[in-house]
């Protein structure tokens, strides 16, 4: 993360905290009246999850869920800081992705308060390069059932049905896991360009075979100016037909990602687009990956491109 | 280590940069002597902050942040103009009280820009430029800019030095000293707008003043400063374009260090050099604008 979003997430943090001491209260009554567990997924994604997992016994929201904005760069408002300090059960990504969830956690301390971290989870050191956990097959089932044992301390008495939702949900699971070793079977080695690395564990699981280098991945996610070696070697990947897919990242987009699209369609490389985000209205989190591994596959197999999965 | 890295001058980023680059140093470099000699470098300054307003607007707008930097530029001469950059007392005064507001509203547009839509690396891009990603088809909008730029210096060279020097020698003489004064702002306007797109808002200035102050150093009449600004201005940002290629190569990250830097450091130290051992030192034309 560079310094000057951090000096941001920093005062916007430090802004949020002095009004959440003013908010929370009145937040935490109305909410709790419900006689539900309160709780935040920082991405939409999970929020979903939990949402699955504490079905009838959890009213949940999402800090992010705008398909047309960048994650990255998110600055957390008084109302956000509202909603999160008076949650009872948050799943945050971490590796720096939502680091103005801890800032709110800290500036409005809970005992009762159950915070997933999914870095934590994974025990994923700081460094890790590429902070897109979701996309990664083993990431949601663990946090299902993190969620799960959370939810039954936070309600006991329920303990069986967040069990039983967690063996609905690695089963619903199957169909995507089942088109990625597909796809791994037919199509393994595939060479494909992105932009930046928000589908890389999904393409790695895939066994594709990632063109673009990192730096020029971590470039544009970072929003910083690439070197113009990178951005020559990434037109010539379309240039050469080196690759046969190019992936999109729909939320984390500038001019220069526009005009590698542009050249991309230029050499008809089909494009597939992928979200920071949960696309919303029309998927859960299971049917959005499975539309991803299906529409890489539409790319590779019938050169059609999906660019994005919601209009 | 070669001076030219591999694949250099076959590189479309580099000759893109090398177009946008060229001309805006140029203009920079013409337009820059009058904003030295007329005493306005702080209002150059002042355009170049304000610049990050109109590009932070123009990405609001989904156009090139040279719309935004230009159009703010043309709004803020014309305001300074009315609230009374001719006279020396007010002048600091005005300019700084627009300046602020303007940044005030660079603050608004950015929160938009982030939470509206998706603008990855807005900040960057508008506050220290993006001359390796920027698309061919701001070539023709660079022109479009810097050439009335150009024609303003060159059509009121005459009355422009002589306002210069002595605004009531001008008016006494014929000259409309306001109405020249508020071209030559407006030709600042449009020179800081082709600064910012090349090496960024926040650093417009540098190649504004920079090769112009390093000229009137090393020259002793304002047609030969307004060339060898020019000269310095193309040298520093095309060397800065060769050595931002070559920094691919260097620690701590082989991914390159930003071409606005290399430019800015080489006009410092131009400067500095210019300082020390420039034929004329402590003889800079002023003007009591």
């Amino acid at each position: 993360m560079p310094a000057y979003r951090l000096i941001v997430a920093t005062a916007a943090g430090a802004a949020a905290a002095l009004l959440v001491s003013a908010c929370s209260s009145s937040a935490a009554d109305t909410n709790s009246s419900a006689g539900k567990v309160v709780a935040v997924g920082a991405e939409n994604e999970y929020a979903d999850v939990i949402s699955q997992i504490g079905g009838k016994y959890v009213t949940v929201s999402a800090i992010e869920s705008n398909p047309n904005t960048d994650p990255h760069t998110f600055e957390a408002s008084p109302s956000v800081a509202a909603v999160v300090s008076a949650a009872q059960l948050i799943v945050q990504n971490g590796i720096g992705y939502d680091t103005y969830m801890n800032k709110i956690e800290s500036a409005s301390p809970s005992s009762s308060r159950k915070v997933i971290d999914v870095q934590q989870l994974e025990h994923l050191p700081n460094s890790t390069p590429n902070p897109h956990l979701w996309y990664k097959p083993t990431t949601m089932p663990a946090v299902a059932k993190a969620v799960a044992d959370d939810l039954s301390v936070l309600r006991p008495k329920d303990a069986a049905y967040f069990k039983a939702n967690v063996t609905k949900f690695d089963n619903s699971l199957k169909p995507w896991l089942a088109a990625i070793a597909a796809f791994k079977a037919a199509y393994a080695g595939t060479p494909v360009a992105v932009t930046e690395p928000v589908g890389d564990y999904m393409l790695q699981a895939v066994g594709a075979d990632i063109k673009t280098p990192f730096g020029l991945q971590a470039d544009i996610m970072n929003g910083v100016d690439p070197s113009p070696q990178y951005v020559s070697l990434e037109d010539s990947l379309f240039a050469k037909h080196e690759v046969k897919v190019f992936v999109y990242n729909q939320q984390v987009t500038d001019s220069l990602t526009a005009s590698f699209l542009a050249t991309a369609k230029q050499y008809g490389i089909p494009v597939v687009g992928v979200y920071e985000t949960m696309p919303v209205p029309g998927y859960n989190y299971q049917s959005w990956m499975l539309a991803e591994v299906n529409a890489l596959r539409k790319a590779v197999a019938d050169k059609v491109s999906t660019e994005r999965l919601v209009p | 280590m070669t001076v030219f890295a591999p694949g250099f001058f076959a590189s479309s980023p580099v000759h893109v940069a090398l177009v946008i680059g060229g001309i805006s140093a140029v203009v920079c470099g013409l337009v820059g002597t009058f904003t030295v000699l007329r005493g306005q470098s702080y209002a150059g300054h002042a355009l170049g902050d304000l610049a990050v307003t109109g590009g932070s607007a123009s990405f609001l707008a989904n156009v090139s942040p040279l719309w935004g930097f230009a159009g703010i530029g043309v709004i803020a001469a014309g305001i300074m103009d009315m609230i009374g950059i001719r006279r020396p007392r007010g002048r600091d005064l005005a300019t700084g009280i627009v300046r602020g507001a303007g940044l005030g509203l660079a603050a608004l547009f950015l929160y938009w820009d982030t939470t509206s839509s998706s603008t990855t690396g807005v900040s960057i891009t508008i506050l220290f430029g993006s001359m390796f990603t920027t698309s061919t088809s701001v070539v023709p909008v660079v022109l479009a800019f810097g050439l009335p730029a150009v024609a303003i210096v060159a059509i009121l060279f005459r009355p422009l030095l002589l306002s210069s020097v002595s605004p009531e020698l001008a008016a006494v003489r014929g000259v409309r000293v306001r109405l020249t004064g508020l071209a030559c702002l407006l030709a600042i306007a449009l020179a800081v707008s082709l600064s910012a797109i090349t090496v960024g808002a926040i650093l417009s200035t540098a190649l504004l003043i920079g090769p112009a102050a390093i000229a009137l150093r090393v020259t002793n009449t304002p047609g030969r400063a307004m060339v060898t600004a020019a000269l310095v201005g193309l040298g520093a940002t095309w060397i800065g374009i060769v050595l931002a290629y070559d920094s691919f190569y260097w620690p701590p990250s082989h991914d390159g260090w930003p071409v606005s830097f290399f430019i800015v450091a080489l006009i410092f130290f131009s400067f500095l050099v210019s300082q020390l051992f420039g034929r004329r030192p402590g003889r800079v034309i002023r003007a009591e604008g």
